[in-house]
């Protein structure tokens, strides 16, 4: 370890690191230390282009780029001093000399560091007669990504992504000096499965997705934390969010799961929130009955097994929190019904982030006592069933099929009863990755129909079906604190107590 | 890449403490070979550096002595770097373009000559000058550029 002096504070970095990544390793950049920069990238290699992050070092004449100078004992650095300002200033205007200035319909407005920074260190006029460099508008780069490259200021951020992360390298920065423009490698496309990051990372609106641009004016939004459900990865992120709707997802930092990227799958999994979603009770097939009858006759198809002692049988879904799935359990127990099962469905997997098992929670259901089969349920007079991870052929011989779901299946089509449930952006939970890890998740949006998370249905069954003990309906918070005095692996793994960036499993 | 070629690549790795060092010789290698590098060749050196084809790329764009496309049989290239310029480039540059009929940087239609300009090949005190398939011509005006020009096969 070494001591550096940043603005007369002093601070304990490792060696071997440059300043900018020192004060990262703190957790400190942007927030107590603001060293403006834009190519400068925690995840990526440093690359030392973009010339702002300039500050002074005592005992060296000329400033420093901050990105690119290690730290050594007893340096002082001085980030904030007229000499320091100036020359951002002018760093400023050469990066402004070709961009268009064309904020007002440039997507990236209000979440776009050049603008930020303009306004911090900038001039507001141009001192340049000469016109600005043409270049491509409304460039197609692939499936995902849309390319302005009269904004784009070389800072080879996503140049860098391409060729470290998904190690695909379709970006480059092809010629040099002010002929640099950046471009695709001849003959290919930006097309690989974490192709959006790029445009998170574009400091500027060279790179927009898709998906996103022109959908909402970013001061609209305001970001919900929450957990991709998509793999046992668990990827951390933002939920961007207005009038009830959400419009994207971004990934958020977590340095023990997914740094700070996300796969293309998951980022647009936001739109299965409103897709082909299970919107209505029904009871064999009708659907126009009210949530109250459906669950009243849950409630008597249990009742009659459990009089005529007749087999119960639960399936859990790894799709489910960890919360829900305790829920289960102890109704499960409360039944006699023996240990649930659960399926989980395998695909692809990459050394990257995606992992083979594509639902969030099947540790936590492993944790949690349910048993992976992939077999027939066997006879049973009902079966309580939370997901459509199995199908049909599972349930052959069970009379009467009490679905708990979020989305249309063809199981619904065997199902006794059918509840519709709350998906991951509409409840608050948590879930335990592919690593153990148990990461938070907390409600974004409001289902624009009724519908109950997992947990509360298994609640209002239990209670309709006349189990004692179940007839007050406890919060989410409420199970957690049971869930976590009860199962030694998730003691202080409590809702309340665990941060945004989750807790392994004891 | 003929087996040849590849032979002096190899050869040229010994010479680099890092394989990637030896970029810019091989570079030089295939074009001399093949008149120009293009993004099949790049992909083909990319695979022998162990580099991914983009950063070959950076490189051989990075320099405008490397052509990405099929050039002309002969090269000529006008220096219009200041001192040449001084001494009237522009206007000899200008004359060789209506005298070949091609504007600067492209090819005569019989694929016989490819015209561009230089940004200072260091031959200032003889100024203005061009380069001709690699060989400097020098203290230049426009006759003299159109008699060695149409001297070229």
């Amino acid at each position: 370890m070494v001591t550096i002096t940043i603005d007369g504070k002093e601070y304990e970095v490792a060696e071997r690191r440059t300043i900018l990544q020192a004060i990262d390793d703190l957790g400190l950049l942007m927030t107590e230390v603001d060293i403006p920069h834009y190519c400068f990238h925690p995840k990526l290699a440093v690359d030392g282009s973009c010339r702002l992050c300039q500050v002074e070092v005592e005992g060296l004449p000329k400033l420093q780029i901050a990105c690119d100078t290690p730290v050594r004992d007893g340096m002082i650095v001085k980030t904030a001093n007229q000499r320091v300002k100036d020359a951002r200033k002018g760093v400023m205007e050469l990066l402004l000399i070709n961009h268009p200035l064309d904020c007002p319909i440039c997507d990236q407005a209000g979440e776009c560091k050049l603008q930020d920074y303009s306004f911090d260190y900038g001039i507001e006029s141009a001192r340049t007669q000469e016109p600005r460099r043409p270049a491509k508008k409304n460039a197609d780069l692939g499936p995902t990504i849309v390319f302005d490259q009269e904004r784009c200021i070389l800072c080879r951020r996503c140049v860098r992504f391409c060729r470290e992360v998904p190690k695909t390298g379709e970006l480059g920065v092809f010629h040099r000096g002010d002929e640099s423009v950046l471009e695709l490698f001849p003959g290919t496309q930006l097309d690989n499965p974490y192709s959006m990051n790029v445009a998170d990372i574009c400091p500027v609106g060279a790179l927009t997705t898709k998906d996103f641009r022109f959908k909402i004016r970013v001061w609209f939004l305001d970001d919900q934390e929450s957990v991709c459900d998509q793999c046992s990865n668990g990827c951390n992120i933002y939920a961007s969010r207005s009038n009830n709707k959400v419009y994207r997802y971004l990934p958020r930092r977590n340095d023990a799961v997914n740094d700070t990227w996300i796969c293309d799958h998951g980022r647009m999994s936001y739109k299965q929130i409103l897709e082909n979603r299970l919107t209505e009770p029904g009871i064999k097939g009708q659907r126009d009955v009210g949530y109250r009858d459906a669950i009243q006759e849950a409630g008597r198809l249990i009742r009659e097994a459990r009089t005529s002692s007749r087999r119960i049988v639960g399936v859990a879904s790894p799709y489910a929190s960890n919360e829900d799935l305790f829920t289960f359990r102890k109704l499960l127990e409360a039944l006699g019904a023996g240990p649930g099962t659960f399926a989980v469905q395998r695909g692809e997997a990459d050394d990257v982030l995606i992992k083979a098992e594509k639902a969030p929670n099947a540790n936590g259901a492993r944790a949690l006592g349910f048993e992976e089969s992939y077999e027939s349920v066997g006879a049973a007079d009902v079966a309580i069933v939370l997901g459509h991870t199995t199908t049909a052929e599972y349930f052959r011989d069970v009379a009467n099929l009490i679905l708990i779901d979020t989305h249309v299946s063809s199981l619904m089509d065997q199902a006794a009863v059918v509840l519709p449930a709350r998906v991951t952006a509409e409840k608050e939970g948590t879930f335990t990755n592919h690593a153990n890890r148990v990461q938070r998740f907390l409600p974004v949006v409001e289902p624009k129909f009724e519908a109950w998370s997992d947990g509360d249905l298994l609640q209002q069954i239990a209670s309709a079906s006349g189990l004692g003990g179940w007839d007050s309906m406890y919060s989410v918070h409420e199970i957690s604190k049971e869930l976590t005095e009860s199962i030694a692996a998730f003691a202080d793994l409590q809702l309340g107590s665990l941060d945004d960036q989750g807790r392994e499993l004891s | 890449m003929q087996a040849q070629t590849l032979q002096k690549i190899e050869a040229l790795f010994e010479k680099y403490p890092q394989k990637r060092g030896a970029l810019l010789p091989a570079i030089y290698l295939v074009q001399a070979e093949k008149g120009h590098v293009d993004s099949d060749a790049a992909r083909e050196l990319a695979e022998l550096f162990e580099l991914q084809p983009v950063d070959v790329w950076e490189v051989l764009t990075f320099y405008n002595m490397f052509y990405t496309a099929p050039q002309g049989r002969h090269h000529v290239y006008v220096c219009t770097n200041l001192p040449c310029s001084l001494r009237g480039a522009r206007s000899l540059l200008k004359g060789i373009e209506s005298h070949l009929g091609v504007h600067c940087g492209q090819t005569t239609a019989d694929g016989r000559i490819t015209l561009g300009h230089e940004e200072c090949l260091g031959s200032c005190g003889t100024a203005p000058m061009m380069r001709v398939d690699g060989e400097y011509v020098e203290n230049l005006d426009l006759v003299e550029a159109k008699r060695v020009i149409d001297g070229l096969d």
